[in-house]
């Protein structure tokens, strides 16, 4: 034994610390790179509309947007994070949460918000149940399986809507919405509530996570099924859970966008592209990195629309999304466990 | 000495664990599977004497979501490379054709083998970038969505590409094979998608019973055990994808010539590689047959669905004359389908074949 | 008239099938859904008048087809339809699928008479079995602008600057071409000139910005419902100084639902578009009928589609004959007063287009929508300058 040389040469520094700072060395490339990224577009953008007043307004949006686009993609990335499924019917929840939200102000005429008291519950056991008997049941299948069942779903939900509610678009009004000032743009306050809201969310989720009993399970369960199973956990109540949790991250996302929406049965058809676009940029899984990639997502496409009138802002997400798989394919800011 | 050792060994991965164990199958030439697609082609050529002239319209989609399932197959199935943008290569040869007809009076004919080159030149580019850079799984599958997404996003805005009016195929005074045009309702439309399909199932089996094959099915149940075997998996898996680049492009020029109108949402929108991906996994993913009978059951699903709904017996008379809800039954169908069946409708019967 | 209508007298038939292409289910199902009903009145008034008299009193029949807004749906619906007997086709809404439906129709000689669909190539394909009643989008947008400029002219408050604010797509662009051809030829500055991908866009506080940067003095929308309605979220928040948001062929500054959804009730909002003449008796018999029956106000969609199965009537009484090409003969030869605003009876160029087909000007006056200009057609005077904010 004692002939044996080690592997490492040197004498092992504790290797949670010395990870701590490889991490932190990485990441600060990262964002270094990112802001400068983000200062010669904003540069850029801001001499092609030749006006301050047009680039403010594009940032302030962008980032309103953006985090508007993290919260819907939230619970597809938990989703995905713990489930390895990606949830192609997380806009068509989104659009039922929108119908929900407006039966509940219409029947009680209550201020939009309070429908979360419905939307969430209502979302979470929907998702309870779909993961329980749609999706446990071929969760070894390959991804194939899983995608067309949530494709599947997406198509019976947006047809449901559209049997039960008609195909007419309709609206809710959030009182007292009115245009705020921030720094020479202008933006409504529904989408600064929204934009808050996702940060609650974000809050939220990462309580839940990092701080409860439940939390570590779903994510040693993320982290390794076989040996969560092997410690007692349930994985399949795991899953039902998850989903059920990511399904209520997509019902609350709905009622806080609602007062600037148009309801149609196919609402959420336009934001399941930037959601997946969000999802990878921060990282498959990490719910925290949603925010960023939200972020990414919205000032891109603002800025993008004003560097290349003309062409769909989508086509400069897209290459920015492809990049990013490219170079750093676990998102900006990686994986979180 | 088999190069199937380590993936009987290696029954970890999911993939090994769903796919109808054609990996485990012996070398053995297979005859048999020529004489099936033989009598395939002799049956299907016979179709348009027996079918009503309405119902050969949708024979002509089921031929064309066959060509685009046996595309998706190739590369996802038997390689084990989950591409969620096969519309890029659909639209590809689509554009090339409509491009090359419209602008310059090009025959489609060769528009069709222009397409095909463009769109593996694509495939095997974007692949190669993918796999150097590492993606796998979901993230190779984002990264084809990406793909067909930009494709998409690009043609709406470029005006050589006639943006978001697409190409219409004029209408010619008279039939001309040269021209790939025929009279409305002429079997020469079902024929020569049944020879194309046809085509592309025998590049299926060869490819399947060859060494080719065998080595990319090797390196997709267990890629580090196939390359510490000295297997150049990226060789195998590039050729794979431009097999399958190729054969999807030819679904797009089917389409464009039986439809004679092509726009970027057509060529290129989501929906497109849904019903390649929906086609193959209903009808089994990893089969040569699975593609073929997926498509022969959904691509005319929603139209039976809807006729039934037109025209629906006494005790459901209720249902009939509601938006939406032929495409919820269909829905329901898919689901149902790919719970109950996970391997698909052949892989199912070819896996219950194998057992015994 | 062709020989054959002479060498056989009005034949006797039970009935006469047209078929009807619209989408039932899918993003355009509202529009689908009303003009197929549209489409069902007009055979319904056709057949409790007598039926086809020259044709022995058949009997109109109207077969449904939902395209679901496909493309090839719509092609293997208007192949069925052709295969069971209809004699025409009306439709479809989507201008990809008209585009297939009339390279199907070419190719079977049979005619089809489009109720809407914008797409100017569609009829640039040299078919003779295609017609269409709508204004195409380019004599949207050249109307369009000959009325905003007349309007402000007689206001006394002539358009100097209008900023155009368009949708991506095919209908955007067109209407932007001959909208800006137009204006400059009246001596308007059109700029900025700025679209959008209504598909995704979700906020139009930058492009609004940029018009109020800008100083244009009019903003001109050529969009969908969605993507309008969120330009006027936007004016409403940013509050630029303009005389007037200007609709053109717009999808959204006309529709009664509007005025529910957009800030304010959308008060002083104009759209030149297209719309069912309410100056028109029959029409607001129509339009009445239908909300009865329904309890939502008729979209014009419908009512042009009404328009197409009376102008096949019209042919086919015309003409006596259920040969597919002698009607497309008689219908290209019609004169058909049309429910929609019009600047006269139907009238098919040799393309196929309508060339009687006009815009008429609505503003939305305390929560309703009227009819503003030209004069003739006006129920109430418009409002000029018409301030948003």
């Amino acid at each position: 034994m004692t002939t044996n040389t080690p592997l490492r040469a040197e004498p092992e520094a504790p290797p949670v610390a010395r990870r701590r700072i490889r991490l932190s060395r990485e990441m600060t490339k990262t964002l270094v790179v990112t802001v400068v990224i983000l200062v010669i577009v904003t540069v850029a953008a801001g001499i092609i509309s030749g006006s301050t007043t047009v680039l403010t307004q594009a940032i302030v949006t962008g980032v309103l947007t953006g985090g508007i686009y993290s919260l819907i993609a939230m619970g597809l990335t938990l989703i995905y994070g713990v489930l390895h499924i990606i949830n192609f019917a997380n806009g068509a929840m989104v659009a039922l949460s929108l119908y929900i939200t407006y039966e509940v102000v219409s029947i009680f005429g209550v201020h939009p918000y309070l429908a979360l008291v419905v939307t969430i519950p209502v979302m979470m056991g929907l998702g309870a149940l779909v993961q329980a008997f749609l999706l446990n049941p071929v969760m070894r299948a390959p991804i194939h399986t899983q995608l067309l069942i949530t494709i599947g779903l997406a198509l019976a939900i947006e047809n449901l809507l559209l049997l039960v509610f008609g195909p007419n678009p309709l609206s809710v009004q959030l009182p007292g919405n009115a245009g705020v000032p921030i720094l020479g743009a202008t933006v409504e306050l529904s989408r600064i509530y929204a934009f808050a809201g996702s940060l609650v969310l974000v809050a939220a989720l990462w309580l839940l996570l990092k701080r409860t009993s439940i939390g570590t399970a779903i994510r040693a369960v993320a982290a390794n099924p076989e040996g969560a199973r092997l410690v007692g956990i349930n994985i399949k109540g795991i899953y039902i859970l998850t989903f059920a949790i990511g399904a209520a991250a997509a019902g609350a996302a709905g009622t806080l966008i609602a007062p600037f929406s148009t309801i149609q049965p196919t609402a959420g058809a336009i934001f399941n592209l930037t959601a997946f676009v969000v999802v990878v940029l921060g990282g498959m899984g990490n719910v925290p990195g949603a925010l960023v990639g939200g972020l990414v997502v919205g000032l891109t496409e603002q800025l993008g629309a004003l560097i290349f009138p003309g062409q769909s802002p989508l086509l400069a997400v897209f290459v920015v999304f492809l990049i990013v798989l490219f170079v750093k394919p676990k998102g900006v800011f990686g994986r979180a466990s | 000495m088999s190069v199937s050792a380590p993936t009987r060994a290696s029954k970890q991965s999911d993939a090994a664990l769903a796919t109808p164990y054609l990996a485990l199958a012996p070398r053995r030439p297979f005859p048999y599977e020529y004489a099936v697609l033989a009598v395939i082609l002799v049956a299907g050529a016979a179709l348009p004497f027996v079918l009503p002239a309405a119902e050969m319209a949708i024979a002509v989609r089921v031929l064309v979501f066959a060509l685009m399932g046996i595309g998706w197959n190739i590369m996802s199935g038997f390689g084990g490379m989950f591409s969620f943008g096969h519309a890029a290569y659909f639209g590809i040869g689509a554009y090339t054709a409509g491009f090359m007809l419209v602008e310059f009076g090009v025959s489609p004919w060769i528009g069709l083998v222009v397409g095909m080159i463009v769109a593996v030149i694509a495939a095997v580019g974007i692949s190669y970038l993918a796999f150097r850079y590492k993606l796998e799984g979901a993230y190779y599958a984002m990264s084809t969505f990406a793909f067909a997404e930009m494709l998409r996003l690009f043609v709406s805005g470029n005006d050589a590409l006639h943006r978001t009016v697409g190409f219409t195929v004029p209408v010619l005074p008279e039939s001309s094979f040269g021209m790939f045009q025929f009279d409305a309702g002429s079997p020469l439309y079902f024929w020569i998608g049944l020879i194309m399909v046809g085509i592309a199932l025998l590049t299926s089996i060869v490819f399947l019973r060859s060494r080719t094959g065998r080595f990319t099915l090797a390196a997709r149940d267990n890629e580090m055990a196939a390359s510490a075997l000295g297997i150049n998996v990226l060789r195998y898996k590039l050729t794979a994808v431009a097999l399958s680049a190729a054969i999807t492009a030819s679904a797009g020029v089917l389409y464009l010539q039986f439809y004679m109108f092509i726009d970027p949402d057509l060529a290129f929108g989501a929906h497109v590689s849904n019903n390649a991906i929906i086609t193959t996994v209903v009808g089994g993913a990893g089969t040569i047959w699975g593609p073929l009978v997926g498509a022969i059951i959904m691509a005319p699903l929603s139209d039976v669905v809807a006729s039934f709904l037109r025209n629906p017996p006494e005790q459901l008379s209720f249902l009939a004359g509601h938006g939406g809800l032929d495409l919820l039954l269909y829905a329901v169908i898919l689901i149902a389908f790919v719970i109950l069946l996970p391997k698909g409708i052949y892989g199912t019967i070819w896996n219950r074949v194998k057992k015994k | 008239m062709s020989a054959s209508t002479e060498s056989t007298p009005g034949v006797t038939v039970d009935q006469v099938t047209i078929g009807s292409l619209h989408p039932e289910s899918g993003a355009s199902a509202a529009d689908g859904q009303q003009m197929d009903r549209g489409a069902q009145y007009a055979v319904d008034a056709i057949n409790d008048a007598g039926g086809i008299k020259s044709l022995g009193g058949a009997k109109l029949v109207l077969s449904s087809a939902d395209t679901q807004g496909k493309p090839e749906i719509g092609q293997s619906e208007a192949t069925r339809l052709i295969q069971e007997g209809a004699v025409a086709l009306i439709g479809t809404y989507q201008s990809a699928t008209s585009a297939n439906v009339a390279a199907v129709a070419e190719r079977s000689k049979v005619p089809f008479v489009m109720d809407v669909s914008s797409l100017d190539e569609i009829l640039d394909q040299g078919y003779s079995y295609s017609f269409r009643l709508q204004p195409n989008a380019t004599l949207m947008g050249t109307q369009g602008a000959e009325a905003l400029v007349a309007m402000g002219e007689a206001a006394e408050e002539p358009v100097e600057q209008v900023a155009f604010l368009y949708e991506q797509g095919n209908f955007g662009t067109a209407t932007l071409k001959s909208f800006q051809a137009a204006a400059e030829d009246a001596g308007v500055v059109v700029d900025p000139i700025i679209s959008y991908d209504p598909a995704s866009v979700s906020d139009m506080t930058t492009q609004v910005q940029q018009v109020a940067a800008s100083g244009a003095d009019v903003l001109a929308v050529a969009g969908y419902y969605r993507d309008s309605l969120l330009v006027s979220q936007a004016v409403d928040t940013i509050k630029p100084d303009l005389s007037a948001v200007f609709g053109v062929a717009n999808g959204a500054f006309d529709q009664p639902q509007f005025v529910t959804d957009a800030p304010n009730a959308g008060e002083n909002y104009f759209d030149a578009n297209y719309h069912w003449d309410v100056t028109n008796d029959a029409a607001v018999e129509l339009a009445e009928k239908y909300e009865a029956e329904f309890g939502e106000p008729i979209r014009t969609s419908a009512v042009l589609s009404y328009d197409a199965v009376m102008v096949i009537a019209e042919a086919l009484e015309d003409s006596g004959t259920i040969d597919t090409t002698d009607l497309r003969d008689a219908i290209s030869k019609s004169s058909y007063e049309s429910l929609v605003v019009n600047n006269g009876p139907v009238k098919f160029d040799k393309d196929g287009e309508n060339t009687n087909a006009s815009i008429v000007v609505m503003q939305v006056q305390d929560g309703a929508i009227k009819q503003v200009y030209p004069a003739d057609r006006a129920e109430s005077d418009y409002v000029y300058p018409a301030p948003v904010n």
